[in-house]
């Protein structure tokens, strides 16, 4: 394939050599074939879902990768999902659909949990504990990450907007009151 | 014949002719029919063994089942090795059994047997006469793999020795390779190799 003489016509065929050796990066190792429904195996091999399937179907004894040996399970082999994947159906594609990625929330650095309630984003924080300025928290943000506040027009933005301003107002006639007294 | 099989052994084809050991003419592999079931491949004797110099037929047969199942693979031409059977060419070698994995290639498998040529591994043999020789008389089973390489496989040395014996028993009206397979099962013994043919 790769060598033949000049009587080939065509000015894209050095693009089409080069795509091909790309492709030839993501072959299946079982069906020689640009992997279709891609997994991984924990040795680092690469497969079509349904070419791995049928390989450990044929041996239920002897669960073993097929390029290096390593022992694999169904359970432990990873999808690949790249931008390109998808709409293209398989007709071996009557097997099992392929083990879903196993993927983890990353940890939030959370120092209160539950400090904030309320579900639709109003932080009913002024007056909690025995501190009351609450507006120190919500209007400089520190502490723990808070809802998402509603999305600028809805009627609950507005409620919110409002309610805020009230508080503030309330916080700072308590500190004149202090200040007076 | 699936889909899948007959698209691997073309891609496979292409690897084999385009390999380096095809330019160095180690293997060689050919197709026999037009469905990409059978084929009909070739190995070079590796160096520095009794079947240097000579070159071996093979019969690969292509299942439905491939990959995930191994091509089944005989050899056409005679050869006098432990692993081997000397009379239907039947190979013993773990990868066409239950070590095939699904990645292995037509390449690799006649790469395996070329290695299992230089490699014997006589306490799992295929031909237990061939075995007992290896152990026992290892260089008369070395005379005797090169003359086997001569007489079928194209190989050099054809051991005038050896030939004398089976000139004898053709005289006889013996038939050449059954004179060759008794002379060789009694490590050229002919008063014994005659005994067992005429009784």
């Amino acid at each position: 394939m790769a060598t033949s003489s000049g009587s080939e016509p065509g000015p894209s065929r050095e693009g089409e050599e080069n795509k091909e050796k790309d492709e030839r990066m993501f072959e299946c190792n079982i069906c020689l074939d640009t992997a279709r429904d891609a997994v991984v195996s924990m040795c680092g091999h690469l497969f079509c879902w349904p070419c791995l399937h049928q390989w450990l179907d044929t041996r239920p004894n002897r669960q073993v990768c097929p390029v290096c040996k390593a022992v694999i399970s169904k359970d432990k082999v990873i999808p690949l999902y790249g931008r390109g994947s998808g709409k293209q159906e398989d007709p071996r594609n009557k097997v099992p659909p392929r083990p879903p990625g196993h993927r983890t929330e990353p940890e939030n650095t959370n120092g209160f949990p539950g400090f904030g309630f309320g579900d639709g984003g109003f932080q009913m924080s002024f007056g909690i504990g025995a501190f009351p300025f609450s507006f120190f928290t919500s209007s400089f943000n520190f502490g723990e990450p808070r809802p998402n506040p509603a999305p600028v027009g809805t009627p609950q933005f507005g409620e919110e907007q409002f309610l805020s301003r009230v508080f503030l107002y309330i916080a700072c006639v308590f500190i004149l009151w202090l200040l007076l007294a | 014949m699936a889909n899948i099989a007959a698209q691997r052994i073309k891609r496979e084809f292409r690897e084999v002719v385009t390999s380096e050991e095809v330019q160095r003419c180690a293997i060689k592999l050919e197709l026999v029919n037009d469905s990409f079931t059978e084929l009909r491949g070739e190995i070079g004797g590796p160096p520095d063994t009794p079947y240097e110099g000579a070159n071996y037929v093979l019969e690969i047969k292509v299942p439905e089942t491939y990959p995930f199942n191994p091509p089944k693979v005989r050899f056409v031409t005679k050869i006098w090795h432990p692993n081997i059977s000397s009379v239907t060419g039947a190979i013993c070698l773990d990868i066409l059994k239950d070590q095939w994995a699904a990645a292995m290639t037509l390449r690799t498998v006649l790469l395996s047997l070329q290695a299992l040529l230089a490699a014997a591994e006589p306490d799992d043999p295929q031909d237990a006469v061939v075995a007992r020789q290896y152990k026992e008389k290892n260089d008369l089973f070395r005379l005797t793999a090169r003359h086997w390489g001569a007489a079928y496989a194209g190989g050099p040395d054809r051991n005038s020795d050896f030939e004398n014996k089976i000139r004898r028993l053709l005289d006889m009206g013996v038939e050449e390779h059954k004179a060759r397979v008794a002379l060789s099962s009694y490590d050229w013994d002919l008063e014994r190799a005659t005994e067992q043919l005429f009784s």
